[in-house]
């Protein structure tokens, strides 16, 4: 009987072995590489972004934790079939242009990820542009843009002119966020979705791709 | 009562006349003159030139000299991003791929070092005796992140003996750019430490008790008093941070004041804080920022131990007259309560009639103040104004009203008067919050006679 319980209690705790060992151990009993995923991996990594949100746990964990999930990650993708890792919905993840702060954008994708979304991260100093050139090539339906500077955030106007030019408006989702970034700025450049916290941006993610 | 007395009584626990008021003009100081951010970090006079002007518009009783956390990053080899209108970001951290503890101690003379205490040995020379000076040091964990980068995260998780090498390390730091602050005559140092937020209770205490206790001491031996300043939701850092030894501690809008305060009062240490940056101070105008204050300094129930200041380092581009506003409800806070009461009411209506405009007989000169006596800004507008009457005579008619009366905030409505102080020339806008040199003003006027 695979431990879902212990897995999750595991990669809590950030033990990346243990979180292999029993990953193994479920697949050997032969519960399905997916539902190892599902019950054990990405439930898990739910309790921690629900803990990081209600400031329960913080960035150390939260690291930690990701880095015990793609442990156990490594041992169920070759025996994810296909229709398994069709995933829930493709993101295009970056820091804007001229901003290099990239923990909060980390965060966001580590949540994203426990949310079973495929993420593209084209990391910190991200042009217009190339948001919605990744965007094109992965067929994405989110693009998110983090910022920490109030003077960088006004990348994220000039991301969605570069969505809106490129004809892709309607066909992707901007979503924004980062410690000056709010509901009223998210209004005024016309972005569609802003969270405050990572664990709700994967959140709304989510519910955008279902 | 100077704002030095005020800042130092408060420190020092004893009563002030008015609460204490510290304006964060980081690079937002090089805005009042026109310099942008890299300039006003570079080059000493250009800084000062620009911590002068704040001094004069903003009043403060605590007068932050340069808030850049990369000066000591970038001297133990950090390469920086540089930006027109914000601090430097580090953008290479020389110790992530390796587990070496560094034993280089930056020097006076090392980096941008100079220019700081240059500025500061200035700044000492022309505000000492009015101002009290606070100069600014990266905390450890901040610097140990601008070396290590993110993985330092993973390192109080993975590797604890490390990571308390590496926060020694960066305490030592701490303690020698402390002491050559300390040279220049500073008065409060601030150890700045935005990423506190971002770990938890438990590893604070692993962590950081330890290094900010020696740093914190260190100063209090050398006989001048301190601040921890944080940013983000630090709520459960807040008893951890008291106990380190700290004078008082500084926090942004992601922490509730009047709960803070509640904490802080129990070990009593002061506690700084927290207009909201981006949503009042970057983006909300003069009346939001006056009814932020105000709203703020009746949110917390207990007045000692209380110092006002921004959340955070201000936007390059915040308003200045939000700014002006900020200062008035923070030391006149009585009279821009009601301000704002009178603003807000619905009742008070103009029922004057606003001048013919284009049919004047002789040029008008129209000074809008929130109050011309208590507000400096205020006063050098209406100085300046003044100085023209005086040089044009009957030519012209120089008038001033009062945002203390409310049928002046009525008439403010009604011309749609946004910015205190400003000067208004035959009804047109010509000059806000900025102070114009007596050239100016007069070469306009003489356009319009």
């Amino acid at each position: 009987m695979a431990d879902f319980n212990a897995i999750s209690e595991m990669l809590q705790k950030g033990k990346a072995q243990d979180v292999k060992t029993l990953c193994q151990a479920a697949l050997d009993e032969g519960v399905p590489a997916k539902e190892v995923l599902d019950k054990g991996l990405l439930a898990a990594m739910d309790i921690v972004g629900e803990k990081f949100k209600n400031n329960q746990v913080f960035v150390p964990e939260v690291l930690i934790a990701a880095r015990a999930m793609n442990a156990g990650l490594e041992i169920l993708k070759p025996l994810l079939v296909s229709e398994d890792t069709d995933n829930a919905g493709t993101v295009v993840l970056g820091t804007v242009k001229g901003d290099l702060h990239d923990i909060g954008k980390n965060l966001v994708k580590i949540m994203m990820e426990g949310k079973g979304l495929k993420v593209i991260d084209l990391g910190s100093d991200v042009a217009p542009e190339k948001y919605v050139e990744a965007a094109k090539e992965n067929n994405a339906d989110i693009i998110a843009c983090s910022a920490l500077l109030t003077t960088t955030m006004g990348q994220m106007e000039k991301v969605v002119h570069a969505l809106e030019e490129a004809g892709m408006r309607d066909k992707v989702t901007v979503m924004i966020g980062g410690a000056p970034v709010t509901q009223n700025f998210c209004d005024s450049i016309k972005a569609d979705v802003y969270t405050a916290d990572a664990a709700t941006a994967a959140e709304s993610a989510k519910s955008i791709c279902a | 009562m100077t704002g030095k007395e005020r800042i130092l009584n408060v420190l020092n626990k004893k009563e002030t006349d008015v609460l204490p008021w510290v304006p964060f003009a980081g690079v937002h100081a090089g805005k009042l003159v026109g310099f942008n951010a890299e300039v006003v970090y570079k080059d000493a006079d250009k800084c000062f030139q620009s911590l002068k002007e704040v001094n004069h518009l903003y009043k403060p009783d605590g007068q932050p000299v340069m808030f850049d956390l990369q000066i000591e990053a970038e001297v133990l080899g950090c390469d920086l991003l540089w930006a027109e209108d914000s601090p430097p970001t580090v953008s290479s951290h020389p110790l992530s791929e390796t587990a070496d503890i560094p034993t280089k101690i930056p020097t006076p003379d090392e980096g941008r070092l100079p220019i700081e205490l240059e500025v500061m040995r200035k700044m000492k020379a022309e505000f000492g005796e009015t101002t009290a000076l606070y100069g600014l040091l990266t905390g450890p964990f901040t610097l140990a992140s601008h070396l290590r980068g993110t993985n330092i995260f993973m390192d109080m998780i993975m590797d604890p003996e490390y990571t308390h090498k590496l926060l020694d390390y960066c305490a030592d730091v701490a303690i020698a750019v402390a002491g050559y602050i300390l040279d220049t005559g500073m008065d409060v140092v601030a150890v700045v430490d935005p990423l506190i937020s971002q770990i938890s209770p438990d590893h604070f205490a692993e962590f950081m008790t330890a290094p900010f206790t020696r740093v914190f001491d260190h100063i209090r031996e050398r006989g001048a008093k301190s601040s921890f300043f944080v940013c983000g939701n630090a709520t459960l850092n807040l008893d951890p941070m008291c106990r380190t030894g700290c004078d008082s501690v500084s926090v942004d809008e992601n922490v509730n004041l009047a709960e803070a305060k509640k904490v802080c009062d129990k070990h009593d240490v002061v506690l700084g804080g927290n207009i909201p940056l981006t949503t009042v101070m970057l983006f909300g105008t003069q009346q939001d920022n006056m009814k932020c204050v105000v709203d703020l300094i009746d949110s917390v129930e207990t007045k000692h131990n209380l110092i006002i200041a921004p959340g955070c380092d201000m936007p390059y581009d915040t308003p200045i007259e939000n700014c002006i506003a900020a200062e008035q409800a923070v030391h006149n806070t009585d009279a821009v309560r009601e301000m704002v009461a009178n603003y807000e009411s619905s009742e008070i209506e103009f029922t004057g009639e606003l001048p013919d405009y284009a049919s004047l007989k002789k040029p008008l000169i129209e000074v809008f103040t929130l109050d011309s006596i208590a507000c400096a800004a205020c006063t050098y507008m209406l100085a300046v104004a003044m100085d023209a009457q005086k040089e044009f005579g009957d030519k012209i008619e120089v008038v001033e009203y009062k945002y203390t009366i409310p049928e002046n905030i009525a008439r403010c409505r009604e011309m749609g008067v946004k910015q205190l102080p400003s000067i208004y020339i035959n009804g047109e806008l010509k000059h806000s919050s900025l102070i114009p040199s007596q050239e100016e003003l007069y070469a306009e006027i003489r356009e319009v006679l």
